[in-house]
């Protein structure tokens, strides 16, 4: 337990404390302060990789177990005791992935750091604080920690792009800033609401003990013995004992408890045992009318969801990303389209479907209709674009328009016998579409990058002759462009061919319109293949700059290429670290679909009269 | 039996595989494979050389086990041979036919079973039950799978399958080694006279002959995978797959713009097509949730399992369409029914467990528009591949790779892949598909033929030749002719990728495409002349009627015939399919000797070509010799024996009739074995023979006697004319149609971001900042100007008091005395007015 504590921790905070280190480094070796964050950012992939190895549980339990569909390495700490804060920490599939993902691209993009100049210092100060702040939004289970690290990335983000960008740098920043920080708002509000709504009283009873334990992972239910030899209370145990005591709500940030609140307990039985707690509503209280005549959790999935949709980025609220791509500097694009782009999907898939599931049952098209729209959108504009980040950028919109696809096909109904396994397949496909975008988009923007290094323009009708002049580059580049394009073998096809073909029995015309993206895909990358690589000649300005790619660029490229290869061919490799986590979360929100929601909003009588009804349809199939 | 299961698999992934091998050793070592990359041409021949020598032990092994039945042209042989076929394999358990199902880590169990399987098969009495159809399914690796959904790679090995990898393989072998002579302009530096520089110079370049080289191994590698592909899922990857080689080996020549673009053109269509196919596997794997075309066995309870005597097997989709007791018959799924019913919001999923209810459901004909969409979905991807009508327009742009590969990706194998795909997912069509097939086939056939008669560019005619040729595979599988139209897909093979490799060794020769500067060349090239001619004799489907022919004749004979036998059963407007194909090979005929007429006969038109042409090295002519026997020869049955080509194909024969279709009743796709009746063979002999002599004698009269002047006739019609030679104006159509309305949108939708996204954003940050300063303002003047008014007020009170105090006595005491006086006098004037009060 206390390992896990001190290894997580250390994932995290490492490049905090070593941000301080490079402060105090002497201001006249740059070098120095590069070399030693590129030396933290492989630390920390070097522990995140370790901990990937499949090892035997039995001999070592600092790593993560494949097959295991729960937390892993959990730890709790008290924090803000008033408010019940806790430092509660944990991995899994959903997340795991996206810690090595991140761990790999800040690597990746430190390394792409070396032709930062300006203000070196304080660049390698704010890159590790944003590393901190990645980690732990994807590593921390409470909720106002999640938030405290989402801050925590917010800034240095604003100050990379505003500082070491393009021309129109200040613009961006503000843009980029703005947008996230009215999701973050939207996100403050909704954590307070259900904060308030919520009552960990509701999973300390006897019937939901294993719901409650679930909320705890980082409890031990080993109960040892005191001095006399009698058997004390598990820690488990004592924690359930002190709230079923408590004489007031316990409130609770607890993103697992919540978790378990919103899926769990919206029976009859509940809410007889809520009201002899004095509670004096006839609601589950995240069913309860707050605005509009919408739901607590109605307005809490709606505000998260545009939180999160904000990052994504989906159409509409996507217009900060083609200018903060375009003004960032290389490596901090890397880490945009690589990393922050993912908190998005990890955010809906980990905090609003499982903590409102009524909400996002009702909200399902929206949230598909959402996807899709931005899948058609960002190709149609990536189509029109004359620049070529820009155009990357919204090829970027696109792409994660199929991570919020998969995420809401929601066809575990009735109709389909509330079989799980198409959603499945769809969040797994979302998943997978962000591992694969996160390993293409970076590579895209770094190959952006070597030819702005080189030319100072990005002017997609001014390029061409590439592959003449810079032939290995352009063979790399034309594979990673291909895994965006989704070419089978490469990483791009699987994520997006899973949530297509999932898509269809949640809506054929959704379906439909997302099978129609490739035409659009294969155009606007081969175009812009051609206009950039193919041709007799170069010509824009500065020709007599295309020197070959440096052994650095290639040893940063060539890793993800040979990941996209990988995954692309063998995508088990990834599968088998994200399906255990991702099928338990669809198999209990299709339970839920089953179990509850068809008593949602129903009073205690038409309750009781559905589940009759209920009941006799089923004794009338049986012989 | 249980052998070959086992081996097969691994015969055909290794021969898949080498190709792969080979392409990872060009990328590595490119260039450092010998001088610039020579050797990069003899270790990809190599690999594919391998690859046929590895399909062809698998062909041997293949006949050893299943050796063909007898041949199927005389009349009523279905039956007879099937009741041949029985006893046959009652003698031999070894040779037990039917479909198998192979169990790569089993024993006995499937020998047994099969045999068992055919015994109850006898029972039936039907004709369909006893035809050999041995199949062998299994699972490489899975990719992913959510629970019993499952995404694969795996093989499904018949006939068919190694039919064409041993096809694939020998065209890709002779193309490789004639590619090492075509290519060797590439082993040196190259000026491309085609490329002009802002300089005005002429492009000059490194070669790339070892690139050349790397990207047709990736393409064999990716063309045997989707041959070898189990189920629908691979098929659709290494579909992409073949379509992205496809993308470089046109634009082999990048720096031309028009090939980049050709090759731009061409995946983009191909993936016009790829989004129906989406569709189409959308259909089927969100309502049957499987992809795989044959049985799977089912992995459970781990490999201890193997001793069971009853397997749990997992049907695939021809199972699943075509079940077994229900005699093949088309019969749609349960998994569509529920799909559809669900659709249609009746569903009660517990009820719809008791089979029953899907039964009714059935009948009534739900799901069955889930099967048509799945069929039409799928036969879409084929369109796009296969360049059919209306997605046929990348196909002529693509000959602007170079001509090896025009023979072997543009003509001989991929794009007869979508053909083969009709061929293998025959099954699951309907009848309205097949109608729908039929109609898309004829149409192309008709088109392209037309549009053949008119270009000068000789690998122009070659590729509209492709066209039309693939037109008429579809149009015979929409009309029921299976093996017709896979029997063409060889046949064709053959003597397309000679035709091609002959025009390539003319290119070659006079460093031209365009057949108005040839001429004469017959007796500069003997061997190219006279090889081509075997290939236009070929293709025209030459023969002595009823004795022997080139290949061509016998699967032009079996395509006509089954149209035929279509008509009689259709009556009404569907027998102009039959005229169509009629029409079609006429002009075949046609425009393939009107190409040899303009290249080897006659008097060279430009002397100076003429002067310099030459006959190709050994390494080019030799392989066009392999292919002219083969165009020759392969549909000829070894003398003696029952082994032809038809036969062996035959054992893939798809189970079960179309019949009536179900929303067109009307429709009827006649049963194959109709079409060797007597009457219907003669007439279809005849005629084939009749167009093909006519279309034949026309071209000699016009091109090569010069009787009747070319030039006249285009006069004569001179609409028709420039109809035809800007090719039915499909690239100027589709411009206006898509291209352009695309851009627009994509401008359109860019313009939105920047105008009303953005400028709502901005604007909202303009309104904040006025509202800032109009905060400001009040603060600065309305509050902040009261305080400092009264400030100044304040201030200047003080200053005013400031006068007063000016340190001299007198004015103090005298300013005393004055306060005193008037404080005095308001004091009693005050009191004296209380006092009033």
């Amino acid at each position: 337990m206390n390992t896990a504590v001190a290894l997580l921790s250390f994932i995290i905070f490492l490049p905090a404390l070593a941000a301080i280190v490079v402060a105090f480094l002497p201001k006249d070796k740059p070098e120095a302060a590069k070399l030693f964050t590129l030396f933290v950012t492989l630390v920390v992939f070097g522990v995140t990789l370790w901990v990937a190895i499949p090892r035997d549980p039995a001999s070592d339990s600092l790593h993560f177990a494949l097959g295991q569909p729960d937390m892993q390495l959990s730890v709790g700490l008290p924090w803000i005791e008033a408010f019940r804060i806790e430092y509660l920490l944990g991995l899994d599939g959903i997340s795991f992935p996206l810690v090595l993902l991140t761990a790999f691209i800040t690597l990746l993009s430190m390394w792409t750091s070396w032709n930062i100049t300006k203000y070196v210092k304080a660049y390698c100060v704010l890159f590790l604080i944003l590393e901190t702040g990645m980690l732990g939004v994807f590593i921390a289970l409470d909720f106002f920690l999640f938030y405290v690290f989402w801050e925590v990335m917010l800034l240095p983000m604003y100050f990379l792009i505003g500082v070491w960008g393009g021309p129109r740098r200040e613009y961006a920043a503000i843009k980029f800033f703005l947008y996230t920080l009215l999701g973050s708002v939207f996100m403050l509000i909704a954590i307070l609401m259900l904060y308030f709504s919520s009552d960990l009283r509701q999973l300390a009873t006897e019937k939901n003990v294993a719901l409650f334990a679930a909320a705890h992972p980082h409890l031990s239910n080993d109960a040892g013995k005191d001095a006399d030899g009698q058997p004390l209370d598990s820690p488990l145990m004592q924690k359930f004992k002190e709230v079923q005591a408590s004489e007031h709500p316990w409130h609770t940030f607890n993103i697992l408890a919540l978790q378990q609140i919103g899926q769990h307990t919206n029976d009859a039985e509940w809410l007889e045992r809520l009201r002899a707690g004095g509670y004096d509503g006839d609601k589950h209280p995240f069913d309860e009318a707050v605005f509009l005549g919408k739901s607590v959790q109605w307005w809490a999935f709606v505000l998260l969801f545009i939180g999160f949709a904000i990052k994504v980025p989906s159409v509409p609220l996507h217009t900060w990303l083609p200018d903060a791509h375009v003004e960032a500097p290389t490596p901090i694009s890397m880490i945009l389209a690589g990393v922050l782009l993912k908190m998005g999907g990890y955010g809906i898939l980990r905090i609003c479907y499982p903590i409102c599931p009524a909400a996002g049952y009702e909200l399902a098209w929206a949230v598909c209709g959402v996807g899709v729209v931005s899948m058609v959108y960002g190709a149609f504009a990536a189509l029109a674009q004359k620049d070529f980040k820009r155009l990357v950028a919204y090829s970027s919109v696109s792409h994660m328009g199929y991570v919020v696809l998969g995420l809401g096909v929601w066809s575990a109904t009735q109709a389909n016998g509330f079989n799980p396994y198409y959603w499945e397949q769809g969040v797994t496909g979302a998943m997978f579409q962000m591992i694969a975008h996160g390993i293409s988009s970076p590579g895209m923007f770094f190959l952006v990058g070597v030819v702005y290094d080189r030319v100072h323009h990005r002017n997609l009708d001014e390029f061409g002759g590439l592959f003449g002049r810079m032939p290995l580059y352009s063979g790399l580049a034309i594979v990673i462009f291909f895994a965006g394009l989704g070419l089978p073998g490469l990483c791009g096809f699987i994520g997006e061919v899973l949530v297509t073909l999932s898509a269809w029995n949640f809506s054929k015309v959704l379906a439909v319109i997302s099978a129609g993206v490739v035409i659009l895909t294969a155009a606007y990358i081969l175009w812009t293949i051609q206009r950039v690589y193919l041709g007799p000649e170069y010509k824009g300005p500065h020709g007599d700059h295309l020197t070959p790619i440096t052994p650095r660029e290639v040893a940063i490229v060539a890793p993800l290429v040979v990941t996209s290869i990988v995954l692309g061919v063998y995508p088990p490799a990834m599968l088998d670290y994200l399906k255990p986590s991702v099928d338990k979360t669809v198999v209990e929100l299709a339970t839920w679909t089953k179990d509850v929601q068809p008593y949602i909003g129903l009073d205690e009588e038409q309750m009781e009269e559905a589940q009759e009804e209920e009941k006799a349809k089923t004794a009338a199939l049986l012989p | 039996m249980q052998g070959l299961a086992d081996i097969l698999p691994i015969l055909l992934g290794a021969a898949w595989l080498l190709p792969l091998v080979s392409f990872v050793v060009i990328v590595f070592l490119g260039p450092r494979l010998g001088k610039a990359g020579v050797l990069a041409g003899y270790v990809a021949s190599g690999a594919i050389l391998g690859s046929f020598v590895l399909s062809a032990v698998a062909m041997l092994l293949w006949l050893g086990h299943h050796w063909p039945a007898g041949t199927h042209h005389e009349a009523h042989g279905a039956e007879s041979h099937a009741a041949d076929e029985h006893h046959a394999a009652g003698d031999s358990p070894k040779r037990a036919r039917l479909q198998a199902v192979a169990f790569a880590a089993d024993d006995a169990a499937p020998a047994t079973h099969a045999a068992d399987e055919h015994a109850a098969g006898a029972d039936h009495g039907l004709a369909d039950e006893h035809a050999e159809r041995p199949a062998y399914a299994g699972t490489w690796y899975t990719m992913a799978s959510f629970g019993p959904l499952e995404l694969s790679v795996g093989y499904y090995i018949d006939a068919l399958t190694v039919a064409m990898f041993t096809m694939v393989s020998l065209i890709a072998t002779c193309i490789h080694f004639y590619a090492t002579g075509y290519m060797h302009d590439e082993l040196h530096d190259v000026t491309d006279h085609e490329v002009r520089m802002s300089d005005g110079r002429h492009l000059h370049r490194p070669g790339r002959y070892y690139r050349f080289f790397q990207y047709l191994s990736l393409f064999c590698f990716s063309m045997l995978g989707l041959v070898v592909s189990g189920n629908v899922f691979m098929v659709f990857m290494f579909w992409e797959l073949v379509g992205i080689c496809s993308y470089f080996l046109i634009g082999f020549y990048i720096e031309r713009k028009s090939a980049s673009t050709a090759a731009n053109k061409a995946f983009i269509v191909n993936r016009v097509g790829d989004f129906g196919m989406i569709i189409g596997l959308m259909a089927l794997w969100g309502s049957l949730g499987t992809l795989a075309f044959g049985d799977l066995p089912v992995v459970a309870g781990g490999k201890g399992d193997n001793s069971t005597a009853t397997k749990a097997v997992r049907p695939g989709i021809f199972s699943l369409v075509r079940p077994a007791e229900n005699h093949h018959a088309l019969t749609t799924p349960d998994g569509m029914v529920r799909s559809a019913a669900a659709a249609a919001g009746v569903t009660d999923n517990a009820a719809a467990a008791e089979a029953g209810v899907v039964n009714d459901w059935r009948q009534q004909g739900l799901g069955y528009g889930l099967l048509v969409v799945a069929g039409l979905g799928i036969f879409c991807g084929c369109v796009g591949k296969s360049a059919q009508f209306p997605l046929h327009v990348w196909l002529p742009d693509a000959m602007e790779g170079p001509t090896p590969v025009s023979a072997l990706v543009h003509s001989a194998t991929m794009v007869a892949a979508g053909v083969y795909l009709v061929g293998r997912f025959y099954p699951v069509f309907t009848p309205e598909v097949l109608l729908v097939i039929a109609y898309t086939g004829g149409i192309t056939l008709l088109m392209a033929a037309t549009i053949a008669i008119t270009a000068t560019d000789i690998k122009r005619v070659l590729a509209y030749s492709t066209v039309s040729q693939l037109g008429y595979m579809m149009l015979a599988l929409g009309a029921g002719g299976w093996l017709a139209g896979m029997l063409h897909l060889f046949t064709h093979a053959f003597f397309k990728s000679l035709l091609f490799l002959c025009s390539g060794s003319v290119i070659h020769a006079v460093h031209t495409n365009d057949m108005r500067q040839m001429g004469g060349l017959r007796s500069k090239m003997p061997y190219t002349a006279y090889t081509m001619l075997v290939g236009c004799l070929a293709i025209a489907g030459a023969g002595i009627p009823f004795l022997i022919g080139f290949s061509g004749y016998y699967s032009k004979d079996a395509i006509i015939a089954q149209l035929i036998s279509f008509r009689n059963h259709n009556s009404g407007f569907h027998g102009v399919l039959f005229y169509v194909a009629a029409a079609g090979a006429a002009t075949t005929a046609f425009y393939m000797f009107r190409l040899w007429y303009l290249t080897f006969a006659g008097r060279p038109r430009d002397h100076e070509r003429y002067h310099h042409a030459h006959e190709s090295p050994k390494v080019m002519y030799v392989p066009l010799m392999i292919l002219a026997t083969l165009a020759i020869v392969a549909a000829w049955t070894l003398p003696g024996t029952s082994l032809s080509l038809a036969n062996v194909l035959e054992q893939a024969r798809p189970a079960g009739e179309h019949g009536a279709g179900r929303w067109w009743t009307a429709l009827v796709v006649p049963a194959e074995h109709l079409s060797h009746l007597g009457a219907v063979h003669v007439e279809a002999t005849l005629i084939a023979t009749i167009v093909a002599i006519a279309g034949f004698t026309l071209a000699t009269v016009m091109y090569g006697l010069g009787v009747l002047n070319p030039d006249d006739v285009r006069q004569q019609f001179p609409r028709t004319y420039a109809f035809l030679r800007d090719k039915w104006y499909f690239d100027e159509l589709y411009d206006y149609a898509f291209v352009r309305p695309t851009m627009l949108v994509s401008r359109l939708v860019a313009g939105f971001d920047k105008r009303w996204i953005d400028g709502f954003i901005d604007s909202l940050a303009r309104w904040t900042r006025g509202l800032a300063n109009i905060d400001d303002t009040i603060d600065r003047y309305l509050v902040d100007g009261l305080i400092n008014r009264l400030a100044d007020w304040t201030y200047g009170f003080g200053l005013y008091l400031r006068n007063v105090q000016t340190g001299r006595l007198r004015e103090y005491v005298m300013l005393i005395a004055v306060g005193t006086v008037a404080l005095f006098v308001l004091a009693t004037f005050a009191v004296g007015l209380v006092l009033a009060g």
